[in-house]
């Protein structure tokens, strides 16, 4: 009987293959298809060619014809604005900002995130609720100015670190992924005698790799974008993250396009490494936070 | 469950290590986000130790019905419902559409997918930055394109409206990507043996799409539709970079930020009303809850209805 119904499944299924295969090729469907694909790849590569072609002009080949392809390969743009753009500083500036944040945030996750997973504190589901809550309720950025501004730690770099080591959906994200761990790897790691730090930190953490990937990346993103924070939080021109750089920067040179887009390009290489590194965890980790938020 | 990792104060060791977090969390979200309401009944001003006073309802009554400044107030908000009307239809039915596009039989699907999702990890400043470059209006590739077709514009240089439409396009073109990348996770749980069934009953693309994909896509459809109207209602850094504080383009998110913390950076020196930003974002707050809450109810009900 079985047998029969797999035959008769695998002929439908070649049938079906058979019919694509044939249709595959002169389908009007497909061909409409790939057109408006092709249509939205002009509309994302269109402005970001656009960017690489301007950064390596000069800014009068620039003037005469803005679409043109650059012929001078003018690589001076980059080091003109490495230097006049103060980037060593600002760049420095962001990648402190955040490694600091998202180590700290991460490793206080993990210790919220696992207890609560497990139950091991007390009002375990009350706490994992503060967090959700968070989601819908208004912005804190005034009271959070005040209390900055009253603290002494309005225009200070470990002030604005600060701000970044709190974050619901990570913590989300980590209960959820934590509650997948079996939990006879407590029962036996506390059997053997290890410790609770001790088995947080070398057991745990690995285990739950993934997970903690994807938030620290998506809590990077956020952190080396930021431009409205350190706008507000960051006055001395030393401590500015590299996003308030670059307005200040387009301030200066704004209609200098070759520079200002080797400015931009500086900007923008690190983040599409990473993210075509890191692509995975960053999709995986906004399409849970969304479904989940 | 029983904790397993020792007895009597050895049980505090978690609770120690929670701790942290925790408080951090308090300080610098939860106590904030919940003290802007309080907030909004003061004149707060942003400078240190300056004076903080009871006002009652006066930066609402301010706000809503008080002359000139009420009326811009209306128009940002009416700016702001227009922005999240286009943004989340239009980024909606465009990301369905790559999306759908996309879990077809198409090669170079990880190509296309990856392009279109890479704006959204580039933030506003590189995002804003890259098209005021793309709309250069003195012959930039889109000055050109538009030429063609005889229609001359100055961009965001342009008249209010005419900008205001543009930051719309660079909005979407941003955050179509996580419209798209839903979706394409929300069609991969749809069973490949229904595509089949359908097949073999001979549906056309149109049928199956409207009577297989899109009823068990609901989840996905949920989702998108929350996230684009909440984040749009709320959106407003492009604004920002691509035009600056410009009248008759500001939306209300952009407006509770200037009166706040000024115009372009927030110095301490001039005096803020960070009382009157408050009761702004409390009234931003409330629209995004009422419009967030009415689209959820309706949601649900459609997914009763549909999906039993």
């Amino acid at each position: 009987m079985s047998t029969q119904q797999d035959q008769i499944r695998k002929s439908t299924m070649n049938a079906i293959s058979m019919k694509s295969r044939t249709k595959g090729k002169l389908s009007k469907g497909k061909i409409l298809a790939y057109i408006i694909l092709i249509i939205f790849t002009i509309i994302y590569a269109g402005p970001i060619l656009m960017l690489v072609n301007t950064s390596l002009k000069t800014m009068p080949e620039f003037m005469k014809n803005a679409v043109g392809i650059a012929k001078s390969m003018n690589f001076q743009n980059f080091t003109e604005a490495w230097k006049k753009a103060n980037f060593p500083r600002y760049m420095t500036n962001t990648i402190l900002y955040t490694f600091f944040a998202t180590a700290l945030f991460v490793i206080s996750a993990v210790f919220i995130a696992f207890p609560v997973a497990r139950k091991y504190v007390k009002c375990s589901g009350a706490i994992l609720t503060i967090f959700i809550v968070a989601l819908f309720l208004p912005p804190a950025l005034i009271p959070q100015f005040q209390l900055m501004l009253n603290l002494n730690l309005y225009n200070n770099p470990v002030g604005y670190v600060m701000l970044f080591l709190s974050n619901p959906v990570g913590i989300v994200i980590l209960v959820n992924y934590i509650k997948t761990v079996p939990k006879e790897m407590d029962e036996v790691a506390s059997i053997d005698g290890c410790s609770y730090l001790r088995f947080v930190l070398t057991i745990v953490t690995p285990l739950i790799q993934p997970a903690i990937a994807t938030v620290a990346v998506l809590h990077a993103i956020g952190i080396w974008n930021e431009l409205i924070l350190p706008t507000i939080y960051l006055t001395s021109e030393k401590y500015y993250p590299i996003t308030r750089g670059m307005i200040v920067f387009q301030g200066v040179y704004g209609s200098n396009w070759p520079t200002l887009a080797a400015a931009v390009m500086i900007m923008t290489l690190p983040m599409l490494v990473l993210f075509l590194l890191l692509q995975r965890y960053i999709v995986s980790g906004l399409t849970q936070g969304a479904v989940k938020g | 469950m029983n904790y397993l990792f020792g007895r009597g104060k050895g049980k505090l060791v978690p609770y120690l290590l929670l701790f942290p977090g925790l408080l951090i969390y308090f300080l610098i979200a939860l106590g904030p986000s919940l003290a802007t309401g309080v907030y909004s009944f003061t004149d707060a001003t942003g400078i240190k130790g300056a004076p903080i006073n009871w006002i009652g309802f006066d930066n609402y009554k301010e706000f809503l019905v008080m002359g000139q400044a009420s009326r811009d107030n209306y128009a940002a908000l009416g700016r702001t419902l227009l922005f999240c009307f286009f943004v989340t239809t239009i980024q909606f039915a465009l990301g369905l559409l790559i999306a759908v596009l996309l879990n077809s039989k198409i090669r170079g699907k990880n190509f296309f997918r990856t392009l279109y999702f890479m704006p959204v990890i580039l933030g506003a400043v590189i995002q804003g930055m890259i098209w005021s470059l793309f709309l250069y209006p003195m012959g930039g590739p889109v000055a050109k394109i538009m030429e063609l077709i005889g229609i001359h514009s100055e961009f965001l240089g342009g008249k209010p409206s005419e900008a205001f439409a543009w930051v719309i396009v660079v909005q979407i073109w941003a955050n179509m990507g996580t419209t798209m990348v839903i979706f394409i996770a929300g069609l991969q749980t749809v069973p490949g043996e229904l595509y089949e069934a359908a097949c073999v009953d001979g549906a056309t693309a149109w049928q199956t799409f409207r009577n297989v994909t899109w009823p068990l896509l609901t989840p996905s459809v949920n989702t998108n539709l929350l996230l684009n109207i909440i984040g749009s209602l709320q959106a407003w850094q492009l604004f920002l970079v691509l035009l600056g504080y410009r009248n008759g383009t500001q939306v209300l998110g952009y407006l509770i930020y200037a009166t706040g913390f000024g115009q372009t950076s927030g110095s301490v020196t001039s005096s803020f009303r960070q009382g009157y930003a408050a009761a702004a974002s409390m009234i931003l707050f409330l629209i995004v809850l009422v419009l967030g809450m009415a689209t959820q109810f309706i949601l649900q009900r459609r997914e009763r209805r549909i999906l039993g």
